[in-house]
C-alpha cells in the first residue's frame, strides 16, 4: 500500500482548517506503519446528564467517572436506555454534559471535530457521493486537494477491502459493506478516538462475525483508541481491552473488567475459558441490575397507588 | 404485414403504449366523421393537421412557439432561483421564517390568473408583464418545497458530516443542498406545469404573439381547426419540456 501514492508525500499539505500534526503523514498516503499514538487518552470526570423540560427532568446518566488509556479499545455493554449512547455522543461533541467534564488529551470537548471519528448503527453514508467521495470527505474538508484526498480514500477502501467498490454509490452496497466504507471514512481522517455506536446491530449474525474480526485487524493495524457501545455482551469481549457494564435509570458504571485475552484473536476465542467466566460475570451484574431495577420500578409505582 | 402478437405481459404493455396515441386519434377521427357531433365545432385530426400545416408554413408557428416558450424559461428561470434562494433561506434562518412564512402563505393560494389584470394595469401588455406572472406562480411552489427539503435533511447525515469536521460554512453546499435535492426537483417539476398554466392566462390576457394567443385569434375567426391545433402544440411543448426535465433530474440525482 502506498507506492502509488508516493508523489503525494512531496505536495506541500494545503492549509488545514483543522490543525493536526498527523495530516502531513496522511498526505504521505502511508497508512498502518503509524504505530501507537501517544494520544486518544479520554478522561470522563463525575459525568451526569440530565434530559427533560425543568419539571420533567430525568437523570440519564449518574456521576460516571472513567479514564481510557490512548490506544485502547473499550466496549461499553448495558440494556437499552443505560445511556451508553449517550455518552458517546458526549465524546463526539453531539450534546453537552450537565455536569462533570468530558476530555480529549486533557482538553475539554465542547463540539464535534475530525479527531473523533463516529460509526452509526443506522447507514450514515452520503447518498449522493459515490463510496470513494465518502470516504474522501473527511481529508476534503481538512484542506486537502482533491486528488490527495482520493488517494487516501482509495487506500483506505483496500484496507477494508472494498477497492472495487469506489465508484458505486452506497444504495448498491449491502449493509455490512456501507458499514466497512463508513469505518473507512472515520479512520482516513487518523482520528484520536473511533467511536462506535452498535454499528453492527443491524447486520445478520455471519456478517456481524466477519466485521468483528475485520475491525480488529485495522484497529491493529492503526492502534487508535475504540469506544465500542452494544448490548452484546460476546461482541464486547471479544475485540475489548476493557469492558464497562452500565446500569439503566440512571445510567451507571457497575463493573469495570479488563479483557486479558490473547491476541491476536479470531472468533472461536469465545469457547475460551477465560472467555467464558468474563461473560459470566458480566451476565451476573446485568441480571442483578435488572433485578434491583424492576424492584424500584415496582415500589414506585406502590408509592404512587398509595 | 405482422400484427403485435404480444407473447409476454411486458410486450403487451409495450404494444399498448405504442398504440396510445394511434388509437386516440383514430377514435378521434372516427367520432367527428359518425355524426353523433357537429363535424364543425369538434373537427377530425386530419383537419386540425391541415390547419397546423397552414400555420406552419403561412402563419408564424415557429414565432409563436418561440415566444411562449421564451417567456415560460425566463419567467421559470427567474420564480425558481429566487424560490430556491428565499427557500434555502428560511429554512436556515427561523427569524427570516417567522417574518415570511405567515405572509408567503396568504399569497400562495392566490391564483395567478387573478393577477392578471392587475399586473397589465402595473406593467402594461410586454412581456415583463408575463415573465412576472410566471414567476409568481413557480416562485411559491419552489419556495415550500426547498423550504422543507432542507429541514428534513436527515440528522444523523449532519451529526456524520460534523463528525467528519465538516466547518459550519461548507454545511450548506456539502449537505444541506444535495439532501434537500429531491424534494426541491419535486417542487421544480411541479411549478413547471404551473408555469404553462400561467403562460395562457398571460398570453390570452393580451400579447402580440404566443400558441395561447394564436388560439385566441383562431376563436375570434372561428377557426377550430387552428384553435384544436393550438391545444396540440401547447400540450406537445409541456410534455415534451416534462420528459427533458425528467431526464435530467433523473441525471442529475442518479445516486437515487
Amino acid at each position: 500500500m502506498g507506492a502509488a501514492c508516493d508523489a503525494v508525500a512531496l505536495m506541500p499539505a494545503p492549509p488545514v482548517t483543522v490543525p493536526r500534526a498527523t495530516l502531513a503523514a496522511d498526505a504521505s498516503c502511508r497508512v498502518g506503519y503509524d504505530l501507537a499514538p501517544a494520544r486518544g487518552a479520554i478522561e470522563i470526570n463525575n459525568l451526569s446528564i440530565i434530559f427533560g423540560q425543568p419539571g420533567k427532568e430525568f437523570l440519564a446518566i449518574d456521576r460516571v467517572s472513567f479514564a481510557i488509556k490512548p490506544g485502547e479499545f473499550i466496549c461499553i455493554v448495558g440494556p437499552s436506555g443505560c445511556g451508553k449512547s449517550t455518552i458517546l455522543n458526549m465524546v463526539a461533541g453531539f450534546e453537552r454534559p450537565t455536569e462533570g467534564s468530558v476530555t480529549l488529551d486533557g482538553v475539554a470537548i465542547t463540539k464535534p471535530g475530525a479527531d473523533r471519528g463516529m460509526v452509526f448503527q443506522q447507514p450514515s453514508l452520503f447518498p449522493w457521493k459515490t463510496v470513494r467521495a465518502n470516504v474522501a470527505y473527511g481529508p476534503r474538508m481538512a484542506g486537502l486537494l482533491d486528488r490527495d484526498a482520493y488517494c487516501l480514500a482509495d487506500q483506505y477502501l483496500e484496507m477494508v477491502g472494498l477497492a472495487q467498490f469506489a465508484g458505486n454509490y452506497p444504495k448498491t452496497l449491502s449493509g455490512g459493506m456501507q458499514q466497512r466504507v463508513a469505518i473507512a471514512r472515520a479512520l482516513v481522517n487518523r482520528p484520536s478516538v473511533l467511536l462506535m455506536d452498535e454499528p453492527f446491530g443491524a447486520l445478520d449474525a455471519q456478517t456481524r462475525a466477519m466485521m468483528q474480526e475485520t475491525l480488529l485487524r485495522i484497529w491493529a493495524d492503526n492502534k487508535t483508541t475504540v469506544i465500542f457501545v452494544t448490548h452484546d455482551i460476546d461482541e464486547a469481549i471479544f475485540p475489548g481491552d476493557r469492558i464497562l457494564v452500565m446500569s439503566a435509570s440512571p445510567g451507571r458504571v457497575v463493573l469495570d473488567i479488563p479483557v486479558t485475552l490473547r491476541r491476536p484473536r479470531s472468533t472461536d476465542i469465545s469457547l475460551d475459558r477465560l472467555f467464558l467466566s468474563i461473560k459470566k460475570r458480566c451476565l451476573e451484574i446485568i441480571r442483578r441490575e435488572i433485578l434491583s431495577a424492576f424492584e424500584r420500578q415496582a415500589q414506585a409505582s406502590e408509592s404512587n397507588h398509595s | 404485414m405482422v400484427a403485435f402478437v404480444p407473447t409476454t405481459r411486458a410486450g403487451l404493455y409495450r404494444s399498448l403504449r405504442i398504440i396510445s396515441i394511434p388509437l386516440f386519434f383514430a377514435i378521434w377521427e372516427l367520432v367527428s366523421h359518425s355524426g353523433i357531433v357537429n363535424e364543425f365545432l369538434f373537427p377530425p385530426p386530419s383537419v386540425v393537421a391541415e390547419a397546423l400545416f397552414e400555420w406552419a408554413v403561412h402563419g408564424h408557428l415557429l414565432l409563436d412557439v418561440g415566444m411562449s416558450i421564451s417567456r415560460v424559461v425566463v419567467g421559470y428561470i427567474l420564480g425558481a432561483t429566487l424560490g430556491v434562494a428565499i427557500g434555502i433561506a428560511t429554512a436556515r434562518y427561523p427569524a427570516l421564517s417567522s417574518l415570511l412564512t405567515p405572509i408567503f402563505q396568504v399569497l400562495r393560494p392566490i391564483p395567478p390568473i387573478a393577477l392578471v389584470p392587475i399586473v397589465i394595469l402595473w406593467l402594461g401588455l410586454n412581456e415583463s408583464g408575463k415573465y412576472f406572472l410566471i414567476l409568481w406562480a413557480v416562485f411559491f411552489t419552489v419556495w415550500i418545497a426547498t423550504h422543507f427539503g432542507v429541514q428534513r435533511v436527515d440528522p444523523l447525515l449532519i451529526r456524520a458530516a460534523q463528525a467528519l469536521g465538516t466547518p459550519e460554512h461548507r454545511m450548506l453546499r456539502e449537505m444541506l443542498l444535495p439532501g434537500a435535492l429531491p424534494y426541491v426537483f419535486v417542487g421544480l417539476r411541479t411549478s413547471l406545469s404551473v408555469a404553462f398554466y400561467t403562460l395562457v392566462a398571460a398570453e390570452l390576457a393580451g400579447a402580440f404573439a404566443g400558441v395561447a394567443y394564436r388560439i385566441d385569434i383562431a376563436h375570434e375567426n372561428l377557426r377550430i381547426g387552428l384553435m384544436m391545433a393550438g391545444l396540440v402544440v401547447l400540450g406537445l411543448i409541456s410534455a415534451g419540456l416534462d420528459l427533458a426535465f425528467e431526464g435530467w433530474a433523473r441525471h442529475v440525482m442518479r445516486w437515487r
